[in-house]
């Protein structure tokens, strides 16, 4: 590698004791790039680790919020450490939850207590009622329920031990013998009645 | 015995009394006086009375004209009668319990012979009966010979069966015939089978969560 001398009249105007205007263009040029250079290297790097470091200093301190949400976006190792025990444990303890606030408290049953089950299709009906020897055979007290609007209605009621007859009352104003019941009795007013036996829950 | 009949006699007026509350404004008017004499008639002759208020009830709502429920009520009245005196040919000795005359008038109403109901009686010398007789009276509903069906029960009854696992044993039977079988094959099978018979479903969780009690009457 070679290296070309430098022109000691350049020399001389970099140091001063030669004024710039007694150069030749050409060394007037050099005098100046040289220059350059020399300031350029004089100033501290822009990406120094003390720069960076300096302008963090200097920054004013962020709020709780860009905090917040820098750490939310920040991703993080999650180790997870579990003992099989516990985790059995919170799932029977969910799940017993979910059962015991999943819809209203179901009835407590005596002895000689029992659920009897209605159903029936009346599509289009807008109400109907199971009215018999249970309720004395007053309508109103024992609604069926079709939430779906299929036009299937469904009651299940609890009711003492026994045999009841009973018929479906459809609009308030229609009688009808529910035709799924396995049994039926001449209701001595020229119909049948449905007769349901109710057994005891508590078996 | 003489102490129950003063007894009797006692409380007839009172529950005459509520049973005509009972009636009023739910029951023709005309209705009313026929049906409470016949309620103290059987209420005098030991009989069971609210068989006869329920059926002159079913009448007033069903909007059936007042000479009808006097009738209908008359007929319970007469059915009720018979039912005792097939309770005591059957063995039992006076005065018969309301529930038993009741039973037995239940299953006459739903087509059983008396002999066959008499035959149920016999075996079973202590009440309840309702379960048997209603098991007799499933049966026959589904075409089953009378007497073969009693004759199931009773062998149900001597097996040691009692109560609503008798009603398993009817339901058994009628499965059978739906897998099938001919009636008498379906009794013979179930009889080899005693006093081993499934037992009904119990209500599912569902249900039983979905179950609520009659609400009350509206006030008068």
């Amino acid at each position: 590698m070679s290296r070309t001398p430098i022109d000691p009249r350049i020399h001389d105007a970099l140091d001063g004791g030669l004024a710039r205007d007694a150069l030749s263009p050409e060394a007037r040029r050099a005098v100046e790039r040289l220059e350059q250079a020399a300031r350029l290297l004089a100033a501290p790097p822009a990406g120094s680790l003390e720069a960076r470091v300096m302008a963090a200093i200097r920054r004013p301190a962020p709020s709780r919020l860009e905090r917040l949400v820098r750490w939310l976006r920040t991703p993080r190792a999650v180790t997870l450490r579990f003992r099989p025990v516990w985790s059995l444990a919170a799932a029977v303890a969910a799940a017993a939850a979910i059962v015991a606030t999943s819809g209203e408290e179901p009835p407590a049953f005596g002895e000689h207590e029992g659920i009897a089950q209605f159903v029936a299709r009346f599509p289009g009906a807008r109400s109907v009622h199971v009215v018999g020897s249970f309720n004395d055979w007053r309508a109103g007290t024992i609604p069926l329920d079709d939430p779906d609007h299929d036009g299937v209605w469904r009651a299940a009621v609890v009711l003492p031990v026994g045999t009841y007859e009973y018929m479906f009352l459809v609009d308030g104003e229609r009688w009808v013998p529910d035709h799924l019941a396995e049994r039926l009795v001449a209701d001595d007013f020229g119909r049948e009645n449905s007769v349901v036996i109710v057994r005891p829950v508590r078996r | 015995m003489r102490l129950a009949a003063l007894l009797l006699l006692a409380a007839a007026p009172l529950a005459a009394q509520s049973v005509r509350s009972r009636l009023e404004g739910r029951v023709p008017a005309a209705a009313v006086p026929a049906v409470d004499s016949l309620v103290r008639t059987a209420a005098g002759e030991g009989l069971p009375t609210e068989p006869l208020v329920q059926k002159a009830l079913e009448g007033g709502a069903k909007g059936v004209p007042a000479p009808r429920i006097v009738a209908a009520v008359q007929l319970n009245l007469s059915e009720l009668r018979a039912a005792r005196e097939l309770l005591v040919r059957a063995g039992d000795v006076p005065p018969v319990t309301a529930g038993e005359v009741t039973t037995v008038a239940w299953a006459l109403r739903r087509g059983l012979p008396e002999p066959v109901v008499e035959r149920v009686v016999a075996a079973l010398p202590r009440p309840p009966r309702a379960a048997a007789l209603h098991a007799v009276a499933d049966l026959v509903a589904h075409r089953f010979d009378p007497d073969s069906s009693a004759d199931l029960i009773i062998a149900a009854i001597r097996q040691g069966v009692r109560e609503e696992r008798l009603l398993d044993v009817s339901t058994a039977a009628v499965h059978e015939v739906q897998r099938g079988r001919t009636r008498p094959e379906a009794l013979a099978a179930v009889r080899r089978r005693l006093p081993d018979v499934p037992p009904a479903p119990k209500p599912a969780r569902g249900t039983v969560a979905r179950a609520r009690r009659p609400a009350p009457p509206p006030p008068p």
